[in-house]
């Protein structure tokens, strides 16, 4: 079985098996352990996250619930489908909060606060997406000008287990010169973070942006020539491969850029360190999982709940009113309690919203667990089957699933 | 009061429409030998001779034979003693053998047992159409036990029109065999104990005097695999891969489950020709559903349409299929499990699809188009540098070559400098031209001619400029019958053309040739 360890030093990413470019593997940062490939889904720790806030923060509320196992969700242990979580610096700034309220929010870090029973990894994103489309961080209310050094005290005393540096990230309709004049950008906060982070107590990510091998290539160049060649190699302990939402309905470009990232990382000698792919789940999991891609984080789960939809597997979804509960195991749909709420018997609709929420990420995450279990098993043949019985029968997935098999597991015959 | 009624069968018209669903000889040949395979014959032959009354056919096989049970079936309507065996026979509706019907005569040895039963059946066409009933008369002999086998004559077959047995060549009945009988069987490739045949086909030296027979298994084969490319002009058409044995299991959501046997192959043209063909490529080759390893009918739309499934020669057989009388459609296409069977073998074949090798296959086919473009376009250059050599002048073929002149002009210091700022071929005004400081709106064409010819109008152009006039007698005929409604003139010698429709235009006339 192949094992290899990452450079981490307060923390190790131990690959224990892999199936073609699909890796399985084990991410240990301070006291947390993740298993690989993981999604984490995205949490926002704001939004009705604190005791005085008992009526605010609509479904987000409910997922802290479920997190917790509160008996405002009739108790239960939902804590495995919260091995890892992913916040963002956004969730702050999206609200117009005071500098007082601010300060006060951003006083313990997540996992010592009352409030919440969590105790798994926790990543922090920079928020560097909401530059997409002329959007800014805006941190007026709060007084603070959001720049790379804000971010990382956020992400500090959120008690981040993985920090990423501030990024700024590409369009697809960017040409050349835009793209490198954002990845400038993006390498000086780069330098920045390296100098006001500390390895030996920060799990360190760099940002990259690219679509295709030598979008990628030349985003690593603009780096390397901002912080020079022994930084890159020997300062970061994992990869996080941004700009792909607007490209969240093309599985065909989403492969291509997330296995021309796994290729690109190979070459410049980051093969052994975990690439989190960031803002891209649901269906486009287990084709991504198998072309090399780590972990995931995604709110999909929640904006399917919102949108009043149900998912039936990874890849379908029926409205709530449609839905036979009786036909899924998991522990919220077993609830006679919480199914009462999600067939609409409930004071509030976060409480009903939250519990679809809540299992449309259990579909999620089981649906990873068998991943995980598919590249276990030696061989690429489990993988390949299990691709071959999930989106092989979808038909709008199928050729995703025969391009993966073919160019990443050695094909069907 | 109520009264049980029950529905009536007119026999004679039955055996009428059954028999008649049959034209072709070749058909009696198909049918003849899935009765010879279901009588666990290894060995049949099978004589077509042409008569002036029709055609005579003889069946003669070493199958186990009839008894009296069997042979009334064998001139029964719909009671075939197959029925339901579940022993891999292939006829079972008792349908087949009424192709014999029509005919002049039927005549049947068959033994069995140590028994000969001879049956005899005359004028049954006739009678049928005669609304009478055919019979046939049976006698027994006792024979040495262990020479089994059936013997049946069929004389003065009535074809359909354009069926004649004179139309047959050993060449095309080998084509149709492997393509639509039990001889073009894919069985092999599924069960250990196969059951081999040897057929012999003759044809009297009056229908085909090429060979005295034709002897042929009942085995399906594909091209000799060939993964690479080859060399040549088209070195993809004899590419080639086998695609082995798979075998599908299929449900259906009320549980009914059935088992698809698929074997297939990809190839270019040269590998599908190596193939018997019935027909052109494009009506036989794809994805084929067969029963009883017999291919039926085709089914390309389990290959998603981005795919050329002329390329696929697959065979999928499932028992579950329904089959016509004459085994030539597919009836239980609405049924649950034949949706089932449709979408797993789409399923199976976009794998397939999906295979490197076959995207290197059509990469190959592509690149050998190109490269046979890029010599025909070579070849057009050759042709052009020949024209060029052969010329005495520079002669624009075209109307951007009569830019090229004009440019060429003013390099020379031909006066007035006329310089082309904009070109648009496909706008009426193709051209706006700046002369002494102003801009003309411009028609460019190669002849003066050109313009009319191309029915473009006058009243939006300042210049018309072109490498020469053109025909005069055509411009003099305008002259005579006006254009667009307006009377025209030209002026040749000043380089003007007046056009009076309402109002006067006059039209400035650049000859380029005349400025060399």
């Amino acid at each position: 079985m192949p094992s290899s360890s990452g450079r981490l030093e307060n923390s190790t990413f131990d690959i224990t098996s892999k199936a073609g470019s699909a890796r399985r593997g084990v991410l240990r940062i301070n006291n947390t352990k993740l298993e690989t490939p993981n999604l984490l889904p995205v949490v926002n720790f704001y939004a009705g996250g604190t005791a005085s806030s008992l009526y605010g923060g609509g479904i987000h509320r409910t997922m802290k619930e479920f997190m917790n196992g509160d008996e405002e969700i009739n108790g239960g242990d939902y804590d495995r489908y919260f091995d890892g979580i992913m916040t963002s610096v956004s969730s702050l700034t999206d609200y117009g909060i005071s500098k007082e309220r601010f300060e006060d929010y951003i006083d313990d870090p997540i996992k010592q606060r009352d409030v919440f029973d969590f105790d798994g990894t926790l990543f922090v994103d920079s928020g560097g997406f909401k530059f997409l489309g002329d959007r800014t961080l805006d941190g007026s209310d709060f007084e603070m000008e959001v720049d790379q050094e804000a971010i990382i005290e956020i992400q500090q005393h959120l008690g981040a287990d993985i920090l990423v540096n501030l990024d700024r990230p590409i369009a697809p309709d960017d040409d050349y010169e835009t793209r490198v004049e954002k990845a400038q950008l993006t390498a000086k906060n780069v330098d920045q973070f390296l100098n006001l982070t500390d390895r030996t107590s920060h799990t360190r990510y760099l940002t990259v942006h690219g679509y295709n091998y030598s979008m990628l290539d030349t985003f690593l160049t603009e780096i390397e020539n901002e912080i020079g060649r022994n930084r890159v190699h020997r300062e970061f302990d994992g990869v996080a491969l941004g700009s792909l939402v607007p490209l969240k309905d093309d599985k065909e470009k989403l492969i291509t850029a997330v296995s021309d990232c796994r290729e690109v990382l190979n070459d410049w000698g980051f093969d052994d360190l975990p690439l989190h792919v960031l803002g891209i789940s649901s269906s486009a999991i287990p084709v991504l999982a198998a072309v090399g891609a780590d972990t995931f984080d995604s709110s999909t789960y929640l904006h399917a709940a919102i949108n009043g939809k149900y998912h039936t597997t990874l890849y379908n979804t029926k409205p709530i009113d449609e839905v036979d509960f009786a036909e899924c195991e998991c522990p919220v749909c077993s609830d006679s309690e919480l199914v009462n709420r999600m067939q609409g018997d409930a004071e509030y609709q976060k409480d009903m919203l939250g519990a679809v929420a809540m299992h449309n990420l259990i579909v999620q995450k089981e649906e990873i667990e068998c991943i995980r279990e598919a590249i276990d098993k030696s061989g690429k043949e489990p993988l390949i089957e299990y691709l071959e019985q999930s989106l092989g029968r979808d038909k709008s997935m199928r050729p995703h699933a025969h391009r993966v098999v073919n160019e990443s597991l050695g094909g069907y015959f | 009061m109520a009264t049980t009624k029950t529905p009536k069968v007119n026999e004679v018209n039955e055996f009428l429409e059954i028999a008649s669903d049959f034209e072709d000889p070749l058909e009696v040949i198909r049918e003849s030998l899935s009765n010879s395979y279901d009588a666990g014959a290894t060995e049949v032959e099978i004589t077509i001779r042409d008569r002036p009354m029709g055609s005579e056919i003889i069946i003669e096989d070493n199958g186990e034979g009839m008894d009296y049970e069997d042979l009334e079936s064998f001139f029964d309507l719909g009671n075939s003693t197959k029925r339901g065996r579940g022993d891999g026979s292939i006829g079972y509706k008792g349908h087949g053998t009424k192709i014999f019907y029509k005919s002049e005569e039927v005549l049947v040895n068959t033994a069995h047992g140590g028994v000969n039963l001879r049956a005899q059946m005359e004028q049954p066409w006739e009678k049928l159409n005669n609304r009478i009933m055919p019979e046939y008369e049976v006698r027994e002999s006792t024979i040495k036990e262990g020479n089994p086998g059936t013997h049946i004559r069929i004389t003065g077959f009535k074809s359909g029109q354009g069926f004649s047995p004179s139309t047959l060549t050993y060449n095309k009945i080998e084509h149709y065999l492997k393509w639509k009988t039990l001889a073009g069987s894919t069985a092999h490739f599924f069960t250990e104990d196969f059951h081999e045949m040897e057929i012999t086909i003759t044809l009297g030296d009056e229908i085909d005097d090429t060979k005295d027979e034709l002897v042929m298994d009942n085995k399906l084969e594909f091209p000799e695999e060939q993964l690479e490319p080859g060399s040549g002009r088209f070195p993809e058409s004899r590419m080639c891969k086998h695609y082995g044995r798979q075998e599908l299991s299929v449900e259906t959501e009320d549980g009914e489950e059935t088992t698809i046997e698929v074997v297939g192959m990809i190839g270019g043209k040269e590998a599908r020709n190596e193939l018997p063909t019935y027909g052109k490529h494009s009506a036989q080759f794809g994805i084929w559903l067969a029963k009883d390893y017999i291919k039926v009918e085709r089914l390309n739309d389990a290959i998603s349409h981005d795919n050329e499934f002329l390329h696929f020669f697959f065979i999928a057989n499932c028992q579950e299929l329904e089959l016509s009388a004459n085994r030539e459609k597919i009836r239980n296409k609405s049924s649950h499990i034949f949706q089932a069977i449709k979408e797993e073998l789409s399923h199976y074949l976009s794998k397939i699809a999906s295979d490197p090798w076959f995207k290197d296959y059509l990469e190959e086919r592509r690149k050998a188009n190109l490269s046979r473009l890029a010599e025909s376009q070579q070849s057009s250059v050759e042709q052009r540098q020949q024209r060029i050599n052969d010329r005495e002048e520079f002669t624009p073929s075209n109307a951007s070559e009569v830019l090229v002149g004009l440019e060429r002009s003013n390099r020379n210091d031909e006066q007035p400098e006329i310089t082309v700022e904009d070109y648009d071929p496909e706008a009426d005004v193709n051209a706006l031209v700046s002369l002494h400081g102003s801009l003309y709106a411009s028609s460019i064409h190669r002849s003066l001619t050109d313009h009319f010819e191309a029915d473009k109008p006058l009243e939006s152009i300042d210049k018309i400029i072109c490498w020469s006039y053109g025909d005069r007698d055509q411009l003099n005929e305008l002259e005579r019958h006006g254009y667009h409604g307006g009377e025209i003139s030209f002026d040749l010698d000043t380089g003007q053309l007046t056009y009076r429709n309402g109002r006067k235009h006059n039209i400035h006339l650049v000859s380029v040739r005349d400025r060399y």
